[in-house]
């Protein structure tokens, strides 16, 4: 069987802006990938070319084995899509929706699966203007399935959800991973993409600057730990001068943040000038950096490398 | 085919289920239905006159602002997007969108006729011809539905762009307000507007000359709905993102606007622009009386009675059909008509005085009528004819000076036939009140305009002959008894 995600080369641009400047990525069945990037990464570029919403200017879409570009319908046939903007009319009802797009497929699933499948059943006759927002999100993402589909692209698919609907839905997007699904979600919550996505490509200025599962993307992004550091009273301003083990570090009152790749000799003589000044250590913390410290350093590097 | 048949369902479904669009599209055309009825409510066939313009009114509410509104408020929403992003090509969402807002459209203009119909009109004529007539005006108004929704980024843009269409066209196009009581430069105006078109087609459909009269006007609007189809589609967005692209949008409107000038200037040429119905040409009118032969100078007001000035017909002639008006012919008339005080055929209390500028318009007429060739034609049933469309045609113009004419008619008639005759003539002209010649205007005695419908001019005569005959055989009730 084919990747069902297959996307070489991808470029787009509007006007003088070369929003996406060759991108590639790949996703298998059953696989979730996180696409992650700042606004205007060209993030959102990227996910409506692979849909079809826009048309790229150069490079190799396909969905499923179809090329995406050439045979647009064929390649809707086996795509699924719910995007953060998707609204239905006020009036419709959740199994009226199902029914009408399950009618635009060659092989649609019936509405009553889908409404067990999501928990729509008690919402099945309701006016979709009167659904909560987790229930509408539910109600997208079954659409999204109602073609049985190879290929899932959900947009922000839990942005505005409370914790408890997030939590509903992520345990959803991950039985259509189960399923042999290949998912593609953009997402700006990077603890849903370390809980969720088994791999992550960032990206920044059009191109993809970091890919791997999140683990591996933290080693490899400078592999440097976080020390954050709280002292009895105000630390003296010049605590870490000439310290070349600790990175960007970042001071206010008592309390002293840095990074470091060398934990075991920064710390003890970090803690030596502390108490060299006459003060306490009440807290101190050492963790690994986050997926978000990560993203930031990555897409902050992009910038000042430009 | 059954992605075509879901989103057609759903369309209507969804239409039923939203108040606002019932409100518009069911509700305007009754309250329009009842507002003409109510302003023409003395026409001898209630609204028989007026289904053109109703059912015009109604195809452009439906065509031109709810179904751009729902085609922009959902594509505002991202249902359109959402839409896109299935395999279902473009033209099944748009051709069962358009389908269904015919069907929404039809069903309101046949509740529109059912309403029609139950108030006392009479079944249209040409039932096949104006269903052609109906479906060619609602292609032609749907197409430019599509314009205005590809125009329109948001839904009050699209009431904006829609009453750009909409008023223009009901004041000086021809669907609210007769052409022919509007100034001849509105006349050529409407020629570029479809509205006057679907108007005329639908009329001859009711009670008009069915399809032979309505080719001009069928492809009149053939044109424009075909040229605002193209343009539609060829605009059509998905998205409210999809902005509307000046260069090449303003390109696509070009074949909308030809359609319009171009059908507007067959008509000029083919000289179908100017509504002045043969009929009502004064120039006719007058030409088919011989030289009136008026009998001495009787210049003098009225008030003495003068002798019948016009002699009996001579002898070795048949006795004219009037004299055969029975007093069972008269008692049958139909003496339930609008009250003299009323707007339709008024007559002005013998209390009443008329305002200073009347009173010199009033006296023009009293002083040339003795001389007035159509008052004295040969033919006495076409003489007091004549003379009724001095009360008549002020009245159908709606003149100020209209309640006081009629006396000065009453007078004349009064002065030139006895009694009895005059009853029998008068009440031959109520029971024919199709027959013989209307006037349009009555420039030559001084009052100005023109009546433009004789249809009109004839109702008047009818109601004036009545309430004539009424006064004259005391079944006249003055008020207060």
């Amino acid at each position: 069987m084919s990747t069902p995600v297959v996307v070489r080369d991808l470029r787009k641009r509007y006007g003088s802006i070369e929003a996406v400047r060759g991108v590639n990525f790949s996703v298998a069945a059953g696989e979730i990938l996180g696409l992650l990037g700042p606004n205007g990464a060209g993030k959102t570029t990227t996910v409506e070319c692979l849909v079809g919403l826009r048309e790229a200017d150069a490079g190799t879409i396909e969905v499923g084995g179809v090329d995406v570009r050439r045979q647009p319908a064929e390649a809707r046939q086996r795509l699924g899509v719910a995007l953060q903007s998707t609204a239905l009319p006020d009036q419709i009802t959740p199994r009226e929706s199902l029914r009408l797009f399950g009618a635009f497929y060659r092989d649609p699933l019936a509405p009553e699966v889908l409404l067990a499948r999501f928990g729509l059943e008690d919402k099945a006759e309701a006016a979709y203007a009167t659904l909560s927002g987790g229930q509408r999100q539910k109600l997208a993402l079954a659409l999204a399935f109602v073609n049985r589909p190879e290929v899932v692209v959900l947009d922000e698919p839990t942005t505005g959800l409370d914790v408890h609907a997030r939590h509903e839905l992520h345990s959803e997007i991950r039985r259509l991973r189960d399923d042999g699904c290949a998912v593609v979600l953009t997402t700006h919550q990077l603890a849903e993409a370390e809980a969720l996505c088994d791999r992550v490509a960032i990206i920044d200025r059009g191109t993809i600057v970091a890919e791997g599962a999140p683990d591996s993307l933290r080693a490899s992004a400078g592999a440097a730990q976080s020390v954050a550091l709280r002292a009895s009273r105000a630390l003296p301003p010049d605590l870490v001068a000439g310290l070349n083990e600790v990175l960007s570090p970042a001071q206010a009152g008592e309390r002293l943040t840095f990074r470091t790749r060398d934990v075991t000799r920064a710390v003890p003589e970090v803690m030596r000038r502390v108490a060299a000044a006459g003060l306490e250590v009440r807290e101190l913390e050492v963790r690994e950096s986050s997926l978000e410290e990560t993203f930031l350093r990555l897409t902050r590097d992009t910038e000042g490398r430009s | 085919m059954n992605a075509w048949r879901e989103h057609f369902l759903i369309s209507l479904r969804l239409h039923f289920r939203n108040r606002l669009a019932l409100l518009y599209g069911y509700l305007f055309p009754l309250v329009f239905l009842v507002a003409f009825w109510v302003l023409y409510r003395h026409e001898k066939v209630p609204l028989l006159r007026h289904m053109g313009e109703l059912l015009t009114v109604t195809i452009l509410g439906g065509a031109c602002f709810g179904l751009p509104t729902t085609l922009v408020g959902e594509r505002e929403r991202g249902v359109w997007r959402r839409y896109r992003l299935t395999p279902v090509p473009t033209w099944v969402i748009v051709t069962s969108t358009v389908l269904a807002r015919y069907v929404i459209i039809v069903t309101a203009a046949l509740l529109q006729l059912g309403l029609a119909l139950a108030v006392g009109m009479t079944m249209p004529e040409h039932p096949a011809a104006l269903l052609v007539a109906f479906t060619m005006a609602a292609f032609a108004f749907i197409g430019l539905g599509l314009v205005i929704a590809a125009l329109a980024d948001n839904v009050p843009a699209v009431q904006a762009l829609g009453q750009c269409i909409f008023l223009p066209m009901l004041i000086i196009g021809g669907v609210a307000v007769p052409l022919g009581s509007l100034p001849e430069w509105a006349q050529h105006v409407s020629a570029f507007f479809p509205g006057r078109y679907a108007v005329d087609a639908l009329q001859a459909g009711v009670n008009g000359g069915g399809f032979a009269v309505i080719r001009f006007n069928l492809a009149a609007l053939a044109l424009i709905g075909g040229a605002a189809v193209l343009a539609g589609v060829a605009l059509f967005r998905w998205d409210v993102q999809q902005r509307f692209l000046p260069g090449a949008g303003k390109a696509w409107l070009a074949p909308v606007l030809a359609a319009w000038l171009t059908v507007g200037l067959l008509a000029e040429q083919r000289g179908r622009v100017k509504v002045a119905p043969p009929v009502s040409d004064p120039a006719t009118a007058v030409s088919v009386a011989p030289p009136a032969v008026v009998p001495a100078a009787v210049s003098t007001p009225a008030p003495l009675p003068v002798p019948p000035p016009v002699l009996p017909p001579p002898p070795p002639k048949p006795q004219p059909a009037w004299t055969k008006i029975t007093a069972e012919d008269i008692a049958k008339l139909d003496f339930n008509v609008p009250p003299d005080q009323g707007i339709v055929a008024p007559i002005a209390a013998e209390d009443e005085e008329p305002y200073d500028f009347m009173i010199e318009q009033v006296n023009g007429v009293r002083d040339k009528l003795p001389a007035w060739g159509p008052g004295a034609e040969a033919d006495d049933v076409q003489a007091v004819r004549n003379i009724l469309c001095v009360a008549a045609v002020p009245d159908a113009i709606q003149l100020p000076v209209e309640r006081f004419l009629p006396r000065v008619a009453f007078e004349r008639l009064q002065d030139l036939y006895p009694k009895d005759k005059l009853v029998q003539i008068l009440t031959y002209i109520a029971l024919h009140p199709e027959d013989g010649i209307v006037l349009d205007n009555i420039n030559d005695l001084g009052i100005e305009g023109a009546a433009g419908d004789p249809m009109q001019v004839r109702e008047r005569v009818y109601l004036y002959a009545i309430k004539f005959v009424a006064r004259l055989t005391d079944r006249f009730k003055r008020p207060g008894n």
